[in-house]
């Protein structure tokens, strides 16, 4: 049963993302402002901290590769971010303890480096030609906030959940 | 050793680096169809996605109808005003209907470039990292859609094209994308109409048609088509209205800024148009040379 609860979870937050931006008002925190969910990568974050490192690369692989086929189009960026950042995640948890808000505040700093990696990559190939500071003003902060109301709310059941499963890899 | 170990690690770095840039490069060249494990993958999560977006769909309705309710009473009166002159405007388009019919008769010519089949389809999803504008619908190869077909909202202004075609959905680009390619004929409609490209998306949510000749003289106001002249596209769909002109850099063209007519959020059900002209291929040119058409 807990073996198939992971794929459901990570599964269900990667259509969560498209419906989230589907139905929500396109300026949730202003007018021309631009936020994007990140609710899958906090996830494989919490998921590398309190579950266990190796799942959360593995993970961070294939539903990197699963957005980067099915929403943008573009191989290659999300599938190496994502497993890329869950593996600097846990490297980080062994310097800090890792509770709530350690884990909060890592998986936040890894959306907005993710965040800026992306764009540094649309820069470059040309999807987008905002300069910086616009970008910090349209995308980065609405983006940064969106993503910590959602760490906030789903902080504590994303760990209970991890550290059950680490506990069930244990036990094997 | 553990040098070595990080000599190893140093190594899957630049290894994989590599491979997102060949993988990024593969993915930007002019792709007609995507391959094959793509199509798999998007079809599957199309299929799991357009089950969990119908009650959504159902649930977003829901709250969208006690809005309306609460809007009723002042909705009604206005519309209440617009009936009237809809019925005068309805006779005036029945008689103009059958000129145009008569006219066409006479000139032994049937088809146009505005004649076209809607094809009703539902949103199943968005990206939602949001860089490129793109929706992701129900429909695909099996219910005949092709790659670049016009797309429009339930207003019939035109909202995009479609990118990539899979066997059971496919994936739009929206006019709001911010892309070299994505570039599309109009007309702009006025005593003289003037031509110019959809090339782009400002931060105040305005498309700008470009190259318009310097010379053509353009109003706020002014209705902006499709002038069915890419080939694709058909003739006269909405695009939006002109709130704003500028000469360009050089002073040679214009630039219009156009306020979209469709509300490129909340989108929940589109169109796809099929053109019913033909569309001339690349190997009719080539045949047509033989013949000496």
């Amino acid at each position: 049963m807990s073996r198939l609860l992971l794929p459901i979870l990570f599964g269900a937050l990667f259509i969560v993302e498209s419906l989230f931006v589907q139905y929500t008002p396109a300026d949730l925190f202003g007018d021309g402002k631009v936020s994007s969910p990140h609710f899958l990568l906090a996830g494989i974050i919490f998921l590398s901290v309190f579950g266990s490192k190796k799942h959360g690369i593995i993970y961070g692989f294939v539903f990197g590769a699963l957005f980067d086929i099915v929403y943008t189009e573009i191989l290659g960026v999300y599938l190496f971010l994502f497993p890329l950042t869950a593996y600097f995640a846990s490297k980080t948890m062994r310097v800090i303890h890792a509770n709530l808000f350690t884990a909060s505040g890592v998986s936040l700093i890894a959306i907005a480096l993710v965040e800026i990696a992306v764009y540094w990559i649309n820069l470059l190939i040309n999807v987008t030609d905002l300069s910086f500071v616009n970008y910090l003003e349209i995308r980065f902060y609405p983006t940064i906030l969106l993503n910590l109301a959602f760490v906030i709310l789903a902080a504590f059941p994303l760990k209970w959940q991890f550290e059950k499963f680490a506990e069930e890899l244990g036990n094997d | 050793m553990p040098q070595f170990i990080l000599n190893k690690r140093l190594i899957v770095l630049l290894v994989s680096i590599i491979i997102l840039v060949a993988l990024i490069g593969f993915s930007l060249r002019e792709r007609s169809e995507l391959t094959w494990p793509e199509k798999f993958v998007k079809d599957t999560t199309g299929w799991v996605e357009s089950l969990v977006s119908k009650p959504a769909h159902f649930f977003s309705g829901f709250f969208q109808n006690l809005e309306d309710l609460q809007n009723t009473y002042h909705e009604n009166k206005e519309l209440k005003t617009r009936v009237e002159k809809i019925a005068e405007l309805e006779k005036q388009v029945q008689i103009l209907e059958k000129d145009n019919k008569e006219l066409r008769v006479i000139l032994d010519k049937k088809k146009t470039l505005r004649d076209f089949k809607p094809l009703q389809a539902t949103v199943i999803g968005r990206n939602p990292d949001r860089w490129q504008e793109m929706i992701i619908i129900d429909k695909g190869k099996t219910s005949g859609l092709k790659q670049n077909m016009a797309v429009i909202g339930s207003n019939g202004s035109l909202l995009g094209k479609i990118k990539h075609v899979n066997q059971f959905s496919s994936t739009i680009q929206l006019l709001s994308a911010a892309d070299p390619k994505n570039q599309i004929s109009t007309i702009i409609l006025g005593d003289t109409s003037s031509y110019g490209l959809v090339d782009g998306y400002d931060k105040e949510k305005r498309l700008m048609v470009k190259r318009i000749p310097a010379d053509a003289k353009i109003k706020k106001g002014q209705l902006v088509v499709t002038s069915g002249l890419g080939g694709v596209f058909p003739k006269g769909l909405l695009i939006g209205k002109v709130v704003e002109v500028k000469p360009d850099q050089y002073g040679l063209n214009q630039t219009a800024y156009v306020k979209p007519g469709a509300n490129f959020y909340d989108i929940e059900n589109v169109m796809v148009v099929k053109k019913t002209m033909r569309v001339p291929e690349a190997s009719d040119y080539m045949e047509s040379k033989g013949e000496g058409q």
